[in-house]
């Protein structure tokens, strides 16, 4: 065993005895994904302020008697413009100019208006007379969904405005408006917030988690595996390692070992550096900060399995990097995998919350994706645990041996 | 002592390598049964035109490659069976095996210190013993990569002695170096001579096995042409230089293939 060790060493060395080497291994990545999300994050940010401050240019037409002064005591924030018949006066850039309806709803298709709300005529009359089973008047509403100012402009429109002034007729016909309403629901509307906290954060923590644990795991592997196996393959530095009486076993086991380790590490960077970057996730997954609890037995067995799916991560890259001829064949071999991996994360995402059959946790790659999403959850059984460490054990252990066996084999190692 | 018996290596030629070689074989014999007897306190030379199998028969010696027949053994034991007690003796240099250019010289010498199963003294002291020797203490520290070739080479050289090996296998160990480089490593192959070593190394320089070797083996497109020691076999071919011996030889050889 002490070539494995030594092999370890010198592979560590190599990485960590270089500047270079840990700036774009682990930092560059981690500065590059910092910023990408804080940026994603401003340009968000900007959006929805944008949106939420942009003053809407709302047409009426047919406002009944008094809606007017009823929108200016509700204090709308926006432009307001009523008319009567199917003109407007309006005053645009080049001046005061005569529109048709049809002209607004042409303007609101191209994003210039935000909205027109329509009234039946004789609204107000329609209202006041009516009678049970008679047909009740009609507001329609025109805006363009596929504008966020628009439909913004609508929504707030109904909200603030319409709603209330439905109410107020309401009041108007009936007095006691109690009469109608038989019951209130929640009064107090913030009261009746009764989710449990861990749940419904761990929802959208587990939805994410399990896909970006699956996916940036496998980066380590990829980027290292290739130039630690073919790379040195090519440039005859193994073959000077096999010429010594240690055996192939233990360069094969130090090699994995080896890029086991700095995985696991670029995977920490990564991972902080998301928690750093990304604000909605660093709310849902701040662990520390008690919104999630991950129970202490759950977190020994997240670090199990992660650490077990890196390995064989490393066994998959590590005999895909054997076999190649070269870093361009193992490179081309490899990104297949690289999206059946991200895929498998993925589905994690969609699958929703049916119960899992046990078998599933022995997938490889997808097992360990469902695994972790219940830890994020709490709901991990012990059975489900131990069915997807075991099944992933074995998978690594066969294709350590699979790679053992090609290092043995002077066919794939010196390409005869 | 390495001696091998009646040896034979197949390579299998894959659809690129036909094309290269303007072959519709799908195998070539590089080694054609070969039997040598390789004793330790001499220098033995196994010569021959590029392509005659030379670095085949070394590669299968240090056990990176099997025999495709016959047997192999090196002080005693067998390459196919023993392999790691094999590579405990040997030495090997061959120009497809590097040291890796992101270390210096002084991490590799104790890289393969180590996994020669030595401990830090007893490298400390090989360190200093072959890196005086080869010029190289003070470079020792710098990474191969900015190394010359020549440099690159006597590291080789060094790290390939780590664990002071009864057997020592050179391939064309002298290749693109300069006479002044070239002529310190052939020195040394002397000295270890003296040490009462087995030293096989391969060339195509004639003049250099002259002065080298104590006995020499000649293949031609992978068989043995002759072996023994130089006056044998000036005498058997009636010259006075190896050059002309091996052009004697060579001719015979390349005649009879004709017939
Ligand atoms: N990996 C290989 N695959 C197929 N043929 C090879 C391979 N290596 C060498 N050969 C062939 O075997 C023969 C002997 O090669 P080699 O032992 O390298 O000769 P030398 O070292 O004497 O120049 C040559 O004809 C060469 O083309
Ligand atoms: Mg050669």
């Amino acid at each position: 065993m002490n070539g494995t060790k030594y092999v370890i060493q010198k592979e560590l060395d190599r990485v960590f005895k270089d500047k270079k080497l840990v700036f774009s291994l682990f930092l560059l990545p981690a500065v590059l994904m910092i910023g990408i999300y804080l940026l994603m994050g401003k340009l968000i940010n900007i959006m929805v302020t944008d949106v939420q401050e942009h003053v809407p240019t709302i047409y009426v037409q047919n406002m009944p008697d008094g809606f007017n002064s009823y929108v200016e005591q509700l204090n709308f924030p926006g432009s307001v413009i009523y008319f009567y018949g199917e003109n407007v006066l309006t005053r645009t850039d080049e001046g005061e100019k005569i529109i048709s309806t049809e002209e607004i709803k042409e303007n609101i298709r191209s994003g210039r208006i935000d909205l027109l709300v329509v009234f039946e005529e004789d609204f107000l009359n329609q209202v006041e007379n009516y009678e049970e089973g008679s047909i009740i008047p009609e507001i329609r509403t025109y805006y363009n969904p596929a504008e966020d100012y628009s439909e913004e402009a609508r929504n707030k429109f109904m909200e603030l405005v319409i709603n209330k002034y439905k109410t107020y007729l309401l009041a108007k016909r009936i007095g006691d408006l109690n009469q109608i309403m038989v019951f209130d629901v929640d009064r107090d509307p913030a009261a009746s917030y009764v989710m449990d906290e861990t749940r419904a954060n761990a929802k959208t923590l587990s939805m994410m988690l399990p896909y970006l644990v699956i996916m940036l795991l496998f980066t380590g592997p990829m980027n290292l595996g290739i130039d630690a196996i073919t790379g040195e393959k090519e440039r005859g530095t193994l073959a000077s390692m096999l010429i010594t009486p240690m055996q192939r076993g233990q360069l094969v086991l130090g090699k994995l070992l080896a890029l086991s380790i700095l995985s696991c590490l670029s995977a920490v960077v990564y991972s902080v550096s998301i928690i750093v970057g990304l604000p909605d996730v660093q709310k849902v997954s701040a662990v520390g900060n008690g919104t999630v609890r991950i129970e202490p037995v759950q977190m020994v067995w997240l670090f199990i399995v992660m650490v077990v799916l890196v390995y064989l991560y490393v066994t998959i890259v590590g005999l895909i990097a054997v076999l190649s001829k070269s870093s361009k064949e193992a490179g081309s071999y490899i990104s297949p995998v690289y999206i059946i991996v991200i895929l498998s994360g993925i589905m994690t995402m969609f699958a929703g919350d049916f119960t899992v059959d046990i078998g599933m946790f022995g997938i490889p790659v997808y097992g360990s994706a469902i695994a972790i999403q219940k830890i994020t959850t709490n709901e991990l059984t012990l059975a489900q645990f131990g069915v997807n460490v075991i099944s992933t054990v074995c998978i690594s252990a066969i294709l350590t041996i699979f790679i053992i066996k090609a290092f043995n084999s002077e066919k794939v190692m010196f390409n005869v | 002592m390495i001696e091998i018996e009646n040896f034979t290596k197949v390579y299998k030629l894959s659809k690129k390598q036909r094309l290269e070689l303007k072959t519709r074989n799908h195998i070539r014999k590089a080694v054609d049964g070969v039997s040598l007897l390789i004793p330790k306190g001499e220098i033995f030379g196994l010569l021959g035109p590029n392509g005659a199998g030379k670095t085949t028969t070394l590669r299968c010696i240090s056990t990176l490659l099997k025999p495709t027949q016959g047997s192999i053994r090196v002080c005693g034991h067998d390459t196919i069976k023993h392999p790691e007690k094999v590579r405990k003796k040997i030495g090997f240099l061959t120009n497809e095996i590097r040291m890796d250019p992101d270390f210096s010289a002084k991490y590799m010498f104790e890289f393969f210190g180590h996994l020669h199963g030595l401990n830090d003294e007893v490298i400390g002291e090989r360190r200093k013993k072959l890196f005086s020797y080869f010029e190289i203490e003070e470079f020792q520290n710098k990474k191969i990569e900015q190394l010359s070739t020549g440099m690159k080479q006597k590291i080789s050289i060094a790290v390939s002695l780590v664990h002071d090996p009864e057997v020592i296998i050179f391939d064309e160990p002298t290749n693109g170096l300069d006479i002044v480089t070239a002529r310190s490593v052939t020195n040394y192959l002397q000295l270890l001579k003296e040490e009462g070593k087995l030293v096989l190394i391969s060339t195509h320089i004639m003049s250099e096995a002259e002065r080298l070797c104590d006995r020499v083996a000649i293949i031609v497109n992978g068989k043995k042409v002759i072996d023994g020691s130089l006056e044998y076999i000036m005498d058997t071919t009636g010259t006075r230089n190896l050059e002309d011996a091996f052009f004697n030889l060579y001719l015979q050889y390349t005649e009879r293939g004709k017939v």
